[in-house]
């Protein structure tokens, strides 16, 4: 098997997810759409990981797309959102999109940063968050346990950003503490990541990549 | 096939209370034709010290007739470039960068880098990926300032890299001629045999590191793996026979554990001469 047909069928999409067409334009339209920040405001490894992950199965994304027309959103490793981006995001989960927000204040986030980026997370998304947890040295069980919407063990990074209040359900524990959510906002669904698995993506980590898949296969199955 | 290999030492090994100067005069008059400066060892040497200072180490290494072998710094231990923080990652770059910057003012074409440290926490696979990412940038900014960058084989301490073959893999990724391995001997020792490596990554060689090892004390306890030339268990009429089938003529630069209780500045002697046994390949 092909090195592109085996990442396929690692992230388990359905054809039609790939083959998304615009009844007016009569063109395919990209599925994903991977918002990304300028300069050091998105984790670089992130978008990177997620950018290899749908490249390597062969989802077409784009980063110039208005938000609200894909079907998938995602902002990988972010700490500060412009408005712009918040908007296009709450947009997007207005319009039914499933929206992947994944939090870069795992590392660097000074105080002001962090202030801003928990009342951002409350005020746009109904998350709310503590400040980020080293789980090392002490942790020893190096992943991240995902229930849904597959139960994987993805490698956590280092740190996480424990969710203190939501009122979605919880699908990701690390060292106990809870660190990925998914809650209805809109018409469609929030998925927020504490624990970032885009640097997994990046790093050719198999259980990341199938988690990725099954969440892109749940919205093509209009369940996510 | 005549090889015209020097001889020099780290600068780290000269007594503490010493200085440079002082240390620079031992240096010659023991026999070494070069130093090795640490980047971050020695008061001398530190990242905040200036470019006019930088050129006056120079113009003191050249007046006491010597010249710089290489740049090296072990500060990639505390920020390596394989980091996940990237401010630490960050700082790693720039510790390559000022490497590079201080050869130049040196005098010198070669660094020594210590590339990604795999810990429990931060995997093989990422550090992997990071360090050929930042080494084909850094390779870039090298080959642009005429330095290359030897990536040291730290084998065990690093867990990373272990077999010859997955370092020639890692440079052929890495795709850069300003990139290579700076060989030591010694760091092998429990993963395999330093005339292999000798033969396999031949040109790509940019400065060898020698010191001999007591494989028997392995990794654990308080006795030190690492000992004196031909006092331990590293095959030197091999090492010497593949330095000679690869053609190689640079820098053997003694890096040792200052082990003297006593008259610690006889180590540089009794160094000097065993390097220039081992160059003449006079070994029985």
């Amino acid at each position: 098997m092909g090195r592109a047909a085996a990442m396929a069928a690692a992230l388990t999409l359905p054809i039609d997810l790939r083959r998304v067409a615009a009844p007016s334009l009569g063109e395919p339209r990209p599925p994903c759409a991977i918002l990304t920040l300028d300069g050091d405001d998105s984790l670089a490894e992130s978008v990177a990981g997620f950018e290899s992950a749908l490249r390597e199965a062969q989802v077409p994304f784009t980063r110039s797309l208005p938000a609200h027309e894909a079907a998938v959103v995602i902002v990988p490793g972010v700490v500060r959102i412009p408005r712009r981006t918040a908007a296009q995001t709450t947009n997007a989960l207005v319009d039914g999109a499933t929206v992947i927000l994944e939090s870069g204040a795992v590392f660097g986030a000074d105080s002001g940063e962090l202030r801003d980026h928990r009342e951002m997370l409350r005020h746009l998304f109904g998350v709310e968050i503590d400040p980020p947890v080293s789980l090392w040295p002490a942790h020893g069980i190096p992943y991240v346990e995902y229930t849904w919407p597959v139960a994987v063990r993805v490698r956590d990074f280092s740190r996480v950003v424990p969710v203190s209040k939501h009122d979605g359900e919880v699908i990701g524990r690390a060292a106990g503490l809870p660190v990925a959510v998914h809650r209805c906002q809109g018409r469609g669904t929030l998925i927020f990541l504490g624990s970032p698995v885009g640097p997994a993506l990046w790093s050719g980590d198999a259980e990341a990549r199938r988690w990725l898949g099954a969440v892109l296969g749940k919205r093509a199955e209009g369940r996510g | 096939m005549v090889l015209m290999m020097k001889k020099s030492i780290g600068d780290n090994m000269i007594p503490k209370d010493w200085g440079f100067e002082r240390g620079l005069d031992l240096v010659k008059k023991a026999g070494y034709d070069g130093i090795e400066l640490w980047l971050g060892d020695m008061p001398w040497f530190q990242m905040t010290t200036s470019d006019s200072d930088v050129r006056a180490l120079r113009s003191k290494v050249q007046n006491a007739g010597l010249v710089v072998s290489n740049v090296s710094t072990g500060l990639h231990w505390a920020s390596p470039l394989s980091a996940r923080d990237p401010k630490v990652r960050a700082q790693a770059m720039r510790i390559v960068e000022r490497q590079i910057e201080t050869a130049q003012l040196l005098a010198t074409d070669a660094i020594l880098v210590v590339a990604g440290l795999v810990t429990e926490e931060v995997p093989y696979n990422e550090v992997y990926q990071r360090c050929v990412e930042s080494l084909k940038t850094l390779g870039s900014t090298a080959a642009r300032s005429a330095v290359k960058i030897g990536c040291e084989n730290c084998n065990s301490e690093q867990r990373f890299l272990l077999s010859p073959r997955e370092f020639a893999e890692f440079l052929n990724e890495i795709g850069s001629p300003a990139v290579g391995i700076h060989l030591d001997v010694g760091n092998i020792h429990d993963t395999g045999f330093a005339e292999q490596w000798i033969e396999m990554h031949g040109p790509r060689i940019t400065r060898i590191h020698v010191k001999d090892v007591l494989k028997h004390r392995g990794r654990s306890g308080d006795q030190s793996v690492y000992t004196n030339l031909f006092l331990g268990d590293n095959n030197w009429p091999a090492i010497r026979a593949a330095m000679t089938k690869v053609g190689y003529d640079g820098w053997l630069v003694a890096e040792m554990e200052a082990r003297y209780r006593y008259a610690p500045d006889q180590q540089f002697y009794d160094t000097a001469h065993a390097l220039d046994r081992l160059i003449a390949g006079q070994l029985t």
